[in-house]
């Protein structure tokens, strides 16, 4: 794999050991709450990961994108109630459409600078909320407004219909789905794309310059995004069987994936994945055994832990995680490979 | 038919006339100079032929192509590419990957963009310094970079703007052969600049700006011996002393 | 007709009070060139403590601005000083201080949650001589909470004005918002500045929190409301424009009471934001906007 390549040999037997002990976790985990937070956590790097493509390569900051998987999650469930459609084909119908909203409000807002395109996200991102909530009925879709959609389960449901018994299939789904994406990100990284995306984030008037049209690439990079987010919304309705307004398109969950990936680290690869391991056990340890007495402690946490990070890492979490890798594991297992006879590697 | 014809192009500024009615002409092959004082409107007359600014009025044209008012990255793929004054380099990444992106104008590929820009860091002779981050690199290191990026895109028409600021006389002295390197690989090139060591050394032709407007033009030599051009620089009272 | 002059005048009261918040958050931006995101939360502290004097001394709302206005004003000046401080020195040099966006946002989690937790969610109302009680004109009728309310922020909007005008430390501040670096050169202490401008930003967090609480419902999230409101409104009057935040505040407020004589109070929050996009889109400056770099 190209994302390995050129790497010492112990990263890559690790990065193959991770890989195999995610595909057999489900065989050995019986909780079902335990399953439930592993997929939660897939689920929000999966998200921030998603969002990376614009917030972290396009160099903005959107605090709306929870729009998308509303969007994702409107469609893909309105077509199905209302026509039977296979939530499968929902899915890629509501990426596309949110790919096309995506770079509709991308013209206009990715021209803005930093502070006002996050207030624009923000308003797009609440319209939007407000606007589903408000509509009961469209044409032949039952919208119902504040009180969301609800899917009958399905017992013994065909794979059509996107209804699994017991938690595994939903895990296998969503870990291939950060996967992919984790994979698509390495290769826009590695591309003209990527180049032109880093380019003009960091000196828009130099790229300019060198034949960059900034716009186009961010635009591009902001379809990308919200066709990747609404698939995950897709999940979520087919997981939880029902959501409203508040649950999937709420500001909160904007501002959380939002938090995730600027704590892990923007415009990496695994700073995501690593916010979303840091922070969503807290969110959902906090939330299960404290709401009752403490509610809403789990978001003081967080804003703590953003606070403290970007004081003093505003870059994210990633860089002294990997810096820490680098200077400590590898040399370890290099001197043991060393003594065992191998040369040693070149290490930075 | 010269590769750039600057046609008395004017930039109006709501009440300051920076550049007044100017004209220049490049042939193809050329290294051009336009010096003048400080505050003379180079800089704006460069933005204009860049693409950073649209001119008020005039028009320019470069390979037959009208190209004022349009934008720097159209008129970049048309093939004219600028340096900038103050260096711009991309600092959180290498060397290579900063000369990689001027070269991922030719090509959409990652490994046809990679040899490109190592074939214009081997010509510029920084190629050593290929993974060195670019925020790492001294001020001269920075220059070559910054005409390595330019350079990857292919210009026919390479635009330096003040290149040479910053720069210590040793410094300038160096860089002297590597640009009339650039130009004899073929690259037509505009220096705008205000060290005129640099622009008696490289060029061709001069045109002298003061106050926005054309006062001369001709060969260094005579440029220099001009009583207007001395009066421009340095005052009345220095016209009498030149022969 | 006469419930829409009615519902007008009522707009431009409300909207007086929105725009005393919006001047704190405009007075921020122009100083700091950051916009502040705890800007509502800080409002609801205000409107905790001027609360929680309300019901302790059971003294008159209106003299808790004595208490609540110096009490904020500290609050924001330290907030400032120990938290968004060192995070905006780091930042001086990179082209969009977006850091200290994500840290103000930090800081309204912790508050409003905070707040959450220690007071829970319940919505907290205080009664005074005059809640409630309605001021007859024409047959229209007003709130009185609302008209004093209205006198206030105006007075303080007017007054501000004037100090940032003609005052020494107001001219200071003006100077670093226009240039930090000359003003720096001028030797003016830039982080006191900053101090100042992000403690009277909360100050007037403070009057308007101390106007709201005899007729407004006192909660943890009041201030989220509040905050998007003003963003919309700084926009609109124009980043670092006092008179443009007042003025943006009286057109929100209309747009708010006059649209829900037309249509249901949750359309006429998308109507707001509507308005918002439409503003950012074609003059992004705003009505009385710096033409500067934003």
């Amino acid at each position: 794999m190209k994302l390995l390549r050129g790497q010492p040999p112990i990263v890559k037997v690790l990065t193959g050991l991770l890989l195999a002990g995610l595909f057999l976790l489900p065989t050995v985990v019986s909780s079902p709450t335990l399953m439930q937070i592993l997929i939660l956590v897939i689920f929000y790097a999966y998200l921030t990961s998603s969002w990376n493509f614009v917030g972290g390569f396009a160099g903005v900051l959107p605090l709306g994108h929870a729009a998308f998987v509303g969007i994702g999650a409107y469609t893909s469930t309105l077509l199905y109630l209302t026509f039977g459609l296979s939530p499968w084909f929902g899915m890629l119908a509501g990426g596309l459409l949110a790919a096309l909203i995506g770079v509709i409000i991308g013209l206009p807002t990715l021209k803005l600078r930093g502070a006002y395109f996050a207030l624009a996200t923000i308003a797009v991102g609440e319209g939007l909320r407000v606007l589903v909530e408000n509509v009961e009925q469209v044409g032949p879709f039952a919208v119902r407004g504040p009180k969301g959609l609800l899917i009958n389960l399905v017992p013994h449901a065909p794979l059509s219909v996107f209804q699994f018994q017991g938690k595994a299939p939903y895990y296998y789904i969503i870990l291939i789905m950060l996967l992919a994406v984790l994979y698509l990100t390495q290769r826009m990284m590695n591309s003209k794309i990527g180049y032109y995306l880093a380019a003009g984030g960091e000196e828009p008037e130099a790229a300019e310059a060198l034949g960059i049209k900034v716009s186009r690439y961010k635009l591009i990079a902001m379809a990308i995004s919200c066709f990747l987010t609404a698939l995950g919304g897709t999940f979520y309705a087919q997981m939880f069987l029902y959501f409203n307004p508040k649950s999937i398109m709420g500001i909160d969950l904007s501002y959380e994936i939002a938090f995730i990936a600027l704590i892990g680290g923007r415009g990496t690869i695994l700073g995501p994945v690593l916010g979303a391991l840091l922070l969503r056990p807290v969110s959902e340890l906090t939330r299960i055994y404290l709401s009752a007495s403490l509610p809403g402690l789990h978001l003081v946490i967080y804003g703590l832990i953003l606070i403290v990070v970007m004081r003093y890492q505003p870059k994210g979490l990633v860089a002294p995680v990997k810096q820490l890798f680098e200077r400590h594991i590898i040399p370890y297992f290099d001197k043991r490979r060393a003594k065992n006879g191998a040369p040693a590697e070149e290490t930075d | 038919m010269a590769l750039l014809t600057v046609d008395t192009v004017t930039k109006r500024f709501s009440g300051l006339t920076a550049v007044s009615e100017v004209s220049l002409e490049v042939e193809e092959g050329q290294i051009v100079g336009v010096i003048g004082p400080n505050g003379a409107g180079k800089t704006t007359l460069f933005n204009c032929i860049a693409g950073a600014l649209a001119p008020t009025s005039g028009s320019i044209r470069f390979a037959g192509h009208e190209i004022a008012g349009k934008r720097p990255y159209e008129i970049c793929q048309l093939g004219v590419t600028r340096t900038f004054q103050v260096v711009k380099p991309f600092a959180g990444k290498t060397v290579l990957y900063n000369t990689m992106v001027g070269a991922f104008a030719q090509t959409n590929h990652l490994h046809e963009a990679e040899a490109k820009a190592l074939e214009v860091l081997e010509f510029l002779d920084l190629a050593k310094k290929k993974d060195i981050y670019a925020r790492s690199l001294t001020l001269p290191e920075r220059k070559k970079l910054e005409l390595a990026r330019a350079l990857a895109t292919k210009p026919k028409l390479l635009l330096l703007d003040e290149v040479m600021a910053g720069l210590r006389p040793g410094e300038v002295t160096e860089m002297l052969p590597i640009i009339r390197k650039i130009n004899q690989s073929g690259v037509t090139i505009v220096i705008v600049e205000h060290i005129m060591q640099a622009i008696m050394n490289l060029s061709e032709k001069i045109y002298v700006i003061s106050f926005g407007k054309k006062i001369a033009e001709g060969e260094p030599r005579s440029v220099v011996a001009d009583p207007e051009v001395i009066k421009a620089y340095l005052g009345d009272e220095y016209v009498a002393t030149q022969h | 007709m006469l419930s829409i002059v009615e519902s007008l005048l009522n707009g431009i009261l409300m909207g007086s009070i929105y725009g005393l918040t919006a001047v704190g958050l405009t007075l921020i931006f122009g100083v700091m060139k950051v916009i502040n995101f705890a800007h509502g939360s800080i409002l609801m502290v205000g409107m905790f403590a001027a609360y929680w004097f309300v019901k302790l001394t059971g003294m008159n709302p209106y003299l808790a601005l004595v208490v609540v206005v110096p009490f904020l004003f500290c609050f924001g000046y330290m907030l400032q000083g120990y938290v968004i401080k060192p995070i905006f020195d780091a930042e001086k040099d990179v082209r969009e201080p977006i850091t200290v966006i994500i840290v103000t946002t930090g800081i309204w989690y912790v508050l409003d949650n905070l707040a959450m937790i220690l007071f829970g969610a319940e919505y907290r109302v205080v009664h005074t001589a005059i809640s409630g009680k309605m001021f007859e004109f024409h047959d229209m009728y007003f709130l009185w909470p609302k008209l004093i309310g209205a006198g206030i922020t105006l007075l303080c909007g007017v007054y501000l004005f004037w100090f940032l005008k003609h005052s020494k430390l107001g001219k200071a501040i003006r100077a670093t918002s226009l240039d930090r670096e000359a003003a720096t050169l001028m030797g003016i202490k830039q982080s006191q500045v900053y101090n100042i401008a992000f403690g009277l930003g909360s100050a007037c967090c403070g009057v308007a929190a101390c106007v709201l609480v005899p007729f407004y419902y006192v909660y943890p999230t009041v201030g989220v409301s509040f905050d998007l409101k003003a963003f919309v409104i700084v926009v609109l009057g124009g980043l670092g424009s006092i008179p443009g935040a007042i003025l943006g505040g009286i057109i929100i407020g209309i747009i708010e009471t006059v649209g829900a004589q037309f249509m249901a109070a949750t359309w006429t929050e998308l109507l707001i934001y509507a308005f918002f996009l439409a503003v950012l889109f074609v003059k992004p400056s705003g009505l009385f906007g710096l033409r500067q770099d934003y």
